[in-house]
């Protein structure tokens, strides 16, 4: 299959693209938003200037796309596929905060497998080729032996620790990947990985109070990216709640305790969801979104929130904080596109990211 | 040094929003006088997102380019005779429907966003209301030249303007953007850009243009073509209008919600004369109003709705009754026409027996049990020359002015009635939806002009049916009655001859 190099201006980033496969369709896979509607060459709506290379139009109607735009190399992102390398100047926004890292290679030594919890395991890789560059919040594709294809985990340590990649993997029920790295993994054993990835960072520059929500899991991204605040010394008020179910599937509580307690600007709430009434756990109980709620009396106006974990603590938590006057603008997901969020349900346009 | 090329959003705010200013002679207050009174509430009208890159000047160029490639279709379709290749001559009447009832509401919706676009005070807003109203006049412009070849051939169409003013059901998309236009700015901006635009437009749009399509139809399919590229601009405005309120302050989402429901439901009502266009009037039918309810209200606008709930929005009130009413409304429509056909200016029929089997097929719960029963006896009364015509003025309901011919939700034997006090008067409707409408805004709706009162009042040329076909200008014997024995069937049936003869 032929494989042609797509790059988006301005964000200056290259992706790989099918034959045949629709430059809407490719962007959208790799994470890159372009406006876009009817999806077939009707509306215009995902007009794109080509800057450089060989394309067909595709089926692009003659009133959406005009004579003269074509002559100007203006395509349908909805319709035209390569015929060469291409480059094309998209109508996205610059993001000032992310960082142009290219994705590698690396192959890293198991130095430490850890029983966080009872099902999360704790994986530590040393890469002794040389340290990986990346941005908080980013994530790895991990090879495993034996397992088809990679699978995506989040990196938990800062980028300051750049000799190592630590990973907080939960063994999902009949998962071959999480069931190789539970059952078979140990120390010496040696991994491959392609990273860094994603688009998961903290806009810096944008300031403000920062809201971590985290699921399960899902605190590696914010573990990496609160470490990598403090330590550079971000002096607005920093927020990390992390939801599980029970006190038996908390984990880094105390490490988060202790930087609490170092840096008055951040604080740490760890809330459980399932815990039995009668326990001795002190601390909030309910869901991530109602304990948010609670603490910041259902009003968010004004701060950035970065969501991490499964969907629908992400809905629920999306939900709560435009109900508290926080809107897509201020809200990150940690998410990934698949052919099939691409295919299936209708979807509405009302949001581009969320 | 080279300096850095500038973004399409950056150049697209300095072709809007850099040639804005702020008045100083006159208080922004007073220049901008309507942007108040409705209880909405702008904290920053510079977070409106423009949804679309299109400044005024490359407008001008689009908008040339699409009339000119509509125009080479409209005359090769005129000097090919394309009128003769339609799939049957009963298929004039959709597009009767469509340009007295349709066409005049696209010159309502250029009166309403030239309104919107003047009086809204964001710049963004106004830019994207000022295309859409010029777009809207075009939409009428080209819709009145692509149908105006038919005009010389078939009857009912000649009189589009004057009609709009007086016809009994043609009142009903007249009332509502007569509602809409007679509202606040941002209430029209919810009214037409959301809720017609964006949640209804495809239930719309598509089953015209599809329809002509299956039909042979092809200056209306290519007018379709033409003004989908304006659609999609309008259905983004529509979302981007509810976004902003709802950001801008909580105090807006009561008045949006209250305004959801509102247009919801008069847009279904509305419709329900597409719903039986679908079914009845397409001698080649593309698919029932049932399914295209369910693709384009129920999916479509689930996962809108869906999505805007985290707004704290709620889906339109009553939209169970619209979903369990896209079972009954196209027949209940056709079987009110078909009754009053002598008042209409478009032919009817009754459906044949294959028809009425694609029926049973498209409405497995309802054809059968309800509808198929009062076809075939009308057809057997006009087999033995007793062709029913319902000779009494119906009731029309305040709000909607479609005559008071639905059912209960629940109960399609029994006929929905409902009905509030106002000011010593009793006021009718025919749904609770309806009721709640008129409850909200009586004053609006104690002024509604009914065609049945007025005919009543003696406002209307008279007191008998040729004495009001006169008043609406219509050509008694010619635009109405059933298209069998029509001057429309005996040149379609000569044209059909002629056909014959040239293949021998």
């Amino acid at each position: 299959m032929t494989v042609h190099k797509l790059t988006i201006e301005p964000l200056d980033e290259a992706i790989d693209v099918a034959e045949g496969q629709t430059i809407l369709d490719a962007c959208l896979r790799a994470g890159v938003y372009l406006p876009h509607a009817c999806g077939h060459g009707l509306c215009g709506t995902c007009k794109t200037q080509v800057l450089d290379g060989e394309f067909d139009f595709g089926e692009a109607s003659p009133f959406a796309l005009m004579d003269f735009e074509r002559e100007e190399g203006v395509v349908l992102a909805c319709t035209a596929t390569l015929k060469s390398d291409v480059t094309i100047e998209a109508d996205v926004e610059e993001d000032p905060d992310a960082r142009k890292i290219p994705v590698r290679d690396y192959v890293g030594k198991v130095v430490a497998v850890d029983d966080l919890t009872h099902d999360v395991k704790g994986v530590r890789l040393a890469l002794d080729d040389g340290p990986i560059d990346f941005q908080a919040g980013q994530y790895i594709n991990l090879f495993l032996p034996g397992v088809d294809g990679s699978r995506a985990f989040s990196i938990a340590n800062p980028p300051s620790d750049a000799a190592h990649v630590e990973l907080q993997i939960r063994r999902v029920p009949g998962g071959a990947g999480t069931g190789y790295i539970h059952d078979t993994l140990k120390v010496g054993d040696t991994l491959s990985f392609a990273g860094p990835q994603g688009r998961f960072l903290v806009r810096k520059s944008r300031g403000g109070p920062l809201l971590f929500l985290a699921g399960g899991t899902g605190v590696s991204s914010p573990r990496s990216m609160v470490l990598d605040l403090l330590a550079e010394g971000y002096g607005e008020p920093i927020t990390l709640i992390h939801g599980v179910r029970t006190k038996a599937d908390l984990y880094g509580h105390e490490e988060f305790e202790a930087l609490a307690a170092r840096h008055p600007n951040f604080r740490y709430v760890p809330a459980l969801s399932s815990e039995p009434e009668d326990s001795d756990w002190a601390g909030a109980r309910g869901f991530v979104h109602d304990v948010a709620k609670g603490l910041f009396g259902g009003v968010f106006e004004g701060a950035t929130a970065y969501l991490c974990g499964p969907p629908p603590m992400i809905e629920a938590c999306i939900a709560t904080l435009m109900q508290g006057r926080l809107f897509e603008k201020h809200i990150f997901t940690e998410r990934f596109f698949t052919a099939k969020d691409c295919a299936e349900k209708p979807k509405s346009p009302v949001f581009r990211r969320l | 040094m080279s300096v850095k090329k500038l973004g399409l959003k950056q150049r697209y705010a300095h072709m809007t929003r850099g040639l804005d200013w702020e008045t100083t002679y006159q208080p922004m207050d007073k220049v901008f006088p309507y942007d108040s009174f409705e209880g909405i509430k702008i904290k920053d009208w510079s977070a409106w997102e423009d949804p679309f890159r299109l400044t005024m000047d490359s407008y001008w160029k689009f908008q040339a380019e699409k009339e000119r490639k509509l125009y080479a279709v409209i005359d090769a379709f005129a000097q090919n005779n394309g009128q003769t290749g339609i799939t049957d001559g009963r298929y004039a009447n959709v597009l009767k429907l469509f340009l007295t009832g349709i066409s005049p509401e696209e010159y309502q919706a250029h009166r309403g966003f030239a309104f919107a676009g003047r009086h809204l005070r964001g710049v963004g807003p106004r830019v994207a209301a000022q295309m859409q109203s010029l777009d809207e006049l075009r939409h009428i412009q080209t819709q009145i030249h692509t149908i105006s070849h038919y005009n010389k051939y078939f009857d009912g169409i000649g009189e589009f303007p004057h009609m709009h003013d007086r016809v009994w059901y043609l009142s009903v998309p007249k009332s509502f953007f007569d509602d809409a236009r007679s509202a606040g700015p941002f209430e029209f901006m919810i009214a037409i850009g959301f809720a017609f635009e964006y949640v209804l437009t495809n239930l719309l749009f598509v089953p015209f243009m599809s329809g002509a399509a299956y039909n042979g139809d092809m200056s209306t399919v290519t007018f379709g073509f033409s003004a989908q590229s304006d659609e999609s601009r309008h259905m983004t405005l529509g979302i981007e209008v509810i976004k902003f309120l709802l950001e801008q302050h909580p105090d807006n989402l009561p008045i949006v919600q209250k305004w959801v429901d509102k247009w919801f439901w008069r847009g279904h009502r509305v419709l329900g004369l597409v719903a039986m266009m679908m079914d009845y009037m397409l001698p080649k039918p593309v698919m029932s109003w049932k399914e295209a309810w369910q693709i384009y209200y129920t999916e479509a606008g689930g996962a809108l709705f869906q999505d805007l709930a985290r707004y704290g929005l709620r889906p339109p009130k009553y939209a169970d009754i619209a979903t369990a009413e896209a079972e009954h409304i196209s027949h209940q429509n056709w079987a009110i026409f078909y009754q009053y056909t002598h008042a209409a200016a478009f032919h009817t029929w009754a459906p044949d027996a294959k028809h009425m089997d694609w029926l049973s097929e498209k409405y497995p719960n309802t054809f059968d049990k309800y509808y198929r029963p009062r076809w075939e006896m009308w057809n057997q009364m006009a087999k033995e020359g007793k062709r029913f015509y319902n000779m009494a003025l119906p009731q029309l309901c305040q709000c909607c002015q479609i005559p008071m011919g639905y059912t209960e939700p629940g109960d399609p034997t029994t006929i929905c009635f409902r009905s509030s006090q106002y000011k010593g008067e009793t006021y009718h409707f025919c749904s609770d939806g309806c009721k709640d409408i008129f409850d909200a805004e009586p004053e609006k709706f104690v002024q509604s002009w009914l065609p049945v009162h007025q005919i009543f009042q003696g406002n209307c040329g008279g007191a008998t049916i040729p004495d009001v076909l006169n008043y609406y200008r219509l050509a008694n014997g010619a635009d109405n009655m059933d298209y069998v024995g029509s001057p429309d069937e005996k040149l379609w049936n000569e044209w059909q001859a002629d056909k014959l003869k040239t293949a021998v």
